[in-house]
């Protein structure tokens, strides 16, 4: 299980997160939909140990991660898919995938999780020789969430991973995470795309200037005035 | 003509095994190295000691010095470079620290050599022997020196091209800001590229004192040509570094022999420039 409780985070004196508290479970997907600076990358980040907690905790299965660097909190089972994916542009797939077996708890099963991905994204063994920085947006979101595996999380956490994607890209997109979250990982996921996302999510949260203003199911959500008045333009 | 070809890659060969060392410093612990060619100078001086008094060959000085450059580099990063490293806000701040900071150590270890031997030349004579190449005769030494500057350049791209060790340390050097979410340890990748920086510069110093005399003061050449053949191969890249240094030996060596030999560091820096122009990011450089 994974827990934040009363999570801050602070960039000088601009609260970017404020006291931010829920759980996610293996195998559960879970989407936070919020605005353009919602706070949304900074909460993700944060769990990931990229930038530091000013306030509050994240556990994990009751250990605290708060504090830890980022390389041993990918080591515990978190992996974070960022902004702007966080590939390596210049070295092949393959070099990318087998680079995210680096944390030692992924070493001994790395060339079983690489089978697994290319089972996934059929399209990444196609290109296994191919640079990064020569593939298309969504090829190059597969070789994010591929690397990510790569490191056998219990929790995958995605920053908008819909973003900058055709409509069709997404919706396959979202189908593999659907597999990925089979495997009994848990899906943390931010996202402007309200409708794709819900999709795919068992529940969700409303993140508005850093703090938790709604939850519910996807189901519950889907029919929330607020927000089908913020995401998806008044009343469809 | 055969003579000087073989004379330049001698050199050439050095030098871009010296580079290796300081484009490894830089690309991936992001430190720009000044005082990389009196690390090379403090070699020479440790293989000239180890030989002379205890009449250690420079075969064997490398498995002494190598190591040391090792530890020593591994040391000085952890002192001097780490607190640089933790408190800089960006990348280009922590180049204009390095810069400063090595500077300064530039001088630290020029004075102690000056300290212990003075400021005059200082040569030695190891494996004199002339040796047949293709006809003309070159100094066994020059030949052991391009053998040993190969063999080690060749080892270190294997390093870096062909193992997972290599492979994390060249995406530190590609993409630093997302290696930590490959579960990378970037503050151990950066001291261990600049301890291999340290490692390479006393390979340098042995092979290069091996055919050429040296001086307490010679560091600063040394730090200058490495960071043409840097700038010119292509910030940070290992391959650049060679193709760039074997060039730079031949052009040096050529001037010196047909046109004359006070113009070799005017020749090297036109070159560099017309290249620069032509090519603004270094021959193997990513724009
Ligand atoms: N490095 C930083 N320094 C200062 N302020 C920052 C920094 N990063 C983010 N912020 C601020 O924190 C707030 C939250 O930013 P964040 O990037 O987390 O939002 P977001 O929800 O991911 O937005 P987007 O949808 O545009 O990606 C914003 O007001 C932003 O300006
Ligand atoms: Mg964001």
């Amino acid at each position: 299980m994974l827990e934040l409780k009363n999570m801050t985070v602070r960039y000088g004196k601009h609260l970017a997160v404020d006291a931010v508290g829920f759980g996610l479970t293996k195998g559960e997907v879970v989407v936070v939909l919020g605005a353009n600076g919602a706070g949304k990358s900074s909460m993700l980040k944060a769990i990931a140990g990229m930038i530091p907690v000013a306030d509050g905790s994240v556990t994990l299965d009751g250990d605290l991660l708060t504090g830890v660097p980022a390389h041993q909190v990918t080591n515990r089972g978190i992996a974070l898919v960022p902004e702007g994916r966080g590939v390596v542009g210049r070295m092949t797939v393959e070099e990318n995938l087998r680079l995210g077996a680096t944390p030692s708890r992924a070493r001994a099963s790395e060339d079983e999780t690489i089978a697994q991905v290319f089972d996934i994204f059929p399209r990444l063994a196609e290109r296994r020789r191919q640079f990064v920085h020569t593939m298309s947006g969504g090829e190059q979101q597969m070789v994010a969430v591929g690397r990510a595996m790569m490191s056998k999380p219990d929790f995958l956490l995605l920053d908008e991973p819909s973003l900058g994607l055709a409509p069709i890209v997404v919706g396959d997109l979202f189908k593999a995470l659907a597999r990925v979250r089979e495997t009994g990982v848990g899906l943390l996921i931010v996202e402007q795309n309200v409708k794709i996302s819900l999709r795919h999510a068992d529940r969700g949260y409303l993140l508005e200037a850093g703090r938790i203003t709604g939850s519910g199911t996807s189901e519950e959500l889907m029919n929330d005035a607020a927000v089908r008045h913020a995401f998806l333009g008044g009343d469809i | 003509m055969l003579e000087h070809v073989v004379n330049g890659l001698v050199l050439g060969g050095t030098y871009a095994l010296v580079a290796m060392g300081l484009t490894i410093q830089y690309g991936i612990a992001r430190i720009m190295n000044l005082s990389f060619g009196d690390t090379i100078i403090a070699a020479c001086f440790a293989t000239y000691v180890l030989f002379t008094s205890l009449s250690i060959s420079p075969i064997l000085a490398l498995l002494i010095l190598v190591p040391s450059g090792y530890a020593l580099s591994n040391v000085v990063y952890r002192v001097i470079m780490k607190p640089l490293v933790a408190r800089a806000p960006d990348e280009g701040a922590l180049e204009v620290d390095s810069i400063l900071v090595t500077f300064g150590l530039l001088f630290v270890i020029q004075g102690i050599l000056l300290y212990l031997f003075g400021g005059g030349y200082t040569s030695y004579s190891f494996f004199n022997t002339p040796i047949n190449v293709l006809g003309t005769v070159v100094a066994g030494n020059r030949l052991l020196a391009l053998v040993l500057s190969l063999m080690i350049g060749a080892a270190l791209v294997i390093i870096l091209f062909r193992t997972r060790w290599g492979m994390i340390l060249r995406a530190v050097a590609l993409a630093p800001k997302s290696a930590p979410l490959f579960g990378i340890d970037t503050d151990r990748a950066a001291r261990t590229a600049f301890a291999i920086g340290g490692a390479i510069a006393a390979t340098g110093g042995v092979v290069i004192s091996m055919f050429q005399t040296f001086t307490a003061t010679a560091g600063v050449v040394f730090t200058m040509k490495a960071l043409i053949v840097v700038i010119l191969g292509g910030k940070g890249s290992v391959p650049g570094a060679i193709v760039a240094g074997l060039l730079l030996g031949l052009v040096e060596t050529f001037v010196a022999a047909y046109v004359d030999p006070g113009l070799t560091l005017a020749a090297v820096y036109t070159v560099f420039l017309l290249l620069l122009l032509v090519r603004p990011n270094g021959i193997f450089g990513k724009a």
